[in-house]
């Protein structure tokens, strides 16, 4: 570890799992029932750092990232979001929510030829999770769901940099199978909580709550309720709030 | 010629095969005179028939302007700095320094990952995380280090267009709000690491507190020899009155 380690009061919890495997829709519901249950939720996502992310853009756009720059690109937006976001976050007692974490890198890295003993050397500031769970689907399920919504395929999603396959779909399908492979050697090297993706959502979903639940004691609670409770007071519908924030906030 | 040899695991993406140029690399602090060298020296090495090519510190295709970006915002971590100069080091050595080793040509180095471990030192993250991620740096044929201390170094800093930089006076790590004692307090810090880092790895270490022509004379004494067995392309370029006043007398010349 760079730094020493302190205890942090908050809860970490993080889903992992190959495109397809809807992971981030179990994320999301299960952010909404502890966002009822009045917890402060924060939400990170892979690749969303403000002062990275823009490099990594570019280095997709133009084609620029090799294996190595690959991974150390996605390592800094990483690290600048544990720096500014998870870890103030689980200092003051918040719920951390993490779609895609270091597992993600340990698995598509190492498919990209990079060693895995560096990488998890690398990525040691990060911070250990309360829970890790991965959305296990066979791949051709994957494939099936991922073709139903997805305009086209990108370069670098569909692994074209590693030279599998010239056509972006059978790439795709060669590159999620081979992380595939790598989550399977993770799950049992961390621990991940492995969850049947084939199961129905809402079957998924209580299982995952389940689980959660007994590591909720003392987490942080909104301060204050939120400023549709204000509304419904007044009696006013938030036309002004929907107009300059968009009507995420006043729906949710 | 020597197949790559890497600090830690060979790097993907990396052929094996021989490289037929030389890696030279100035490693000194801000100040202590290393762009100044680089130009003589490009000059020195193409006048006598080397091709050269020359890069430093964020001038990435990839990530060099999001780091300037990045570091005027102020709010930087050292991690996430680190693997953002890492990812810079990483695109120069892959696109820069590689192809020119390749085509037989010298790459000329201003500031390696040794600035950037020794940076990084100083600011709190160990020794053992530093060394992991720069161990895909390639092994460079010739480091000179560029020595200083405080007093010959305040001077020149002060005397530079830009003066003490927020960076390079340690201001987003010392708690202390006075410019200049940060100054002092970063780079005595700085210089113990470098000279930390110039035993372990055997820089060949100039004394950079002497005059230019002095300086530049010990730096082509240290280069020739590494590049003395490199096929030329014939010496088409002349060098000028200032360089060749300053450079030793050459055999065969």
């Amino acid at each position: 570890m760079p730094r020493s380690e302190n205890v942090l009061p908050g809860r970490l919890i993080i889903v992992e799992g190959i495109d397809g495997s809807g992971k981030s829709t179990q994320l999301d519901l299960l952010r909404k029932w502890l966002v009822n249950q009045g917890y402060l939720v924060i939400f990170s996502e892979w690749n969303s750092s403000p002062i990275v992310k823009g490099i990594t853009r570019r280095g997709k756009r133009k084609q620029l990232l090799s294996p190595m720059s690959f991974s150390l690109i996605h390592a800094a937006d990483f690290a600048s979001r544990i720096y500014s976001q998870i870890r103030p976050a689980l200092q003051s007692g918040a719920i951390v929510l993490a779609d895609r974490y270091v597992y993600t890198a340990y698995a598509r890295d190492a498919v990209r030829g990079v060693n895995r003993a560096w990488l998890r050397r690398v990525y040691s500031f990060a911070v250990p999770p309360t829970l890790a769970f991965y959305f296990d689907v066979p791949l051709e399920e994957a494939m099936r769901r991922i073709s139903i919504g997805r305009p086209e395929l990108k370069y670098y999603e569909a692994g074209l940099d590693l030279g599998l396959h010239d056509d972006p779909y059978e790439s795709f399908q060669k590159f999620q199978g081979l992380i595939q492979a790598e989550y399977n050697r993770l799950v049992d090297e961390f621990g991940l909580v492995r969850v049947d993706a084939t199961e129905s959502l809402v079957h998924q979903q209580q299982r995952m709550r389940e689980i959660v639940r007994p590591h909720l004691d003392g987490a942080m609670r909104q301060p204050n309720p939120a400023p549709v409770d204000a509304l419904h007071v007044a009696g006013l519908l938030g036309h002004q709030r929907s107009e300059r924030n968009g009507t995420r906030e006043v729906s949710a | 010629m020597n197949a790559p040899s890497f600090y830690g695991e060979h790097p993907p993406g990396i052929e094996h095969t021989p490289l037929p140029g030389r890696l030279v690399v100035i490693e000194g602090t801000d100040g202590v005179g290393r762009s100044t060298h680089i130009a003589l020296l490009k000059e020195w090495l193409e006048a006598r028939g080397y091709a050269v090519v020359n890069t430093g510190l964020r001038r990435s295709q990839l990530a060099g302007r999001g780091i300037e970006r990045a570091k005027a915002g102020n709010t930087l971590d050292p991690i996430t700095l680190n693997l953002l100069y890492a990812t810079d080091f990483w695109d120069r050595l892959e696109r820069q320094i590689l192809p020119a080793m390749r085509a037989g040509m010298v790459a000329l180095v201003d500031r390696y990952i040794f600035s950037l471990m020794a940076r990084a030192r100083v600011r709190g993250l160990t020794a053992e995380w530093v060394e992991n991620l720069f161990g895909f740096a390639l092994v460079p044929d010739l480091v000179v280090y560029l020595d200083i201390d405080i007093e010959h170094l305040v001077p020149r800093v002060l005397s530079s267009t830009t003066g003490f930089d927020y960076w390079e006076s340690g201001q987003d790590y010392l708690p202390s709000p006075d410019v200049y004692a940060n100054f002092v307090e970063h780079q005595t810090r700085l210089l113990a690491e470098f000279r930390r880092l110039a035993a372990e790895h055997a820089f060949t270490t100039v004394d950079a507190r002497r005059p230019v022509s002095e300086v530049f004379k010990d730096l082509c004494e240290a280069i020739e020899p590494v590049v003395q067995s490199m096929a030329t392309f014939g010496s088409d370029v002349t060098e000028s009155a200032e360089v060749a006043s300053m450079r030793p007398s050459l055999p065969g010349t």
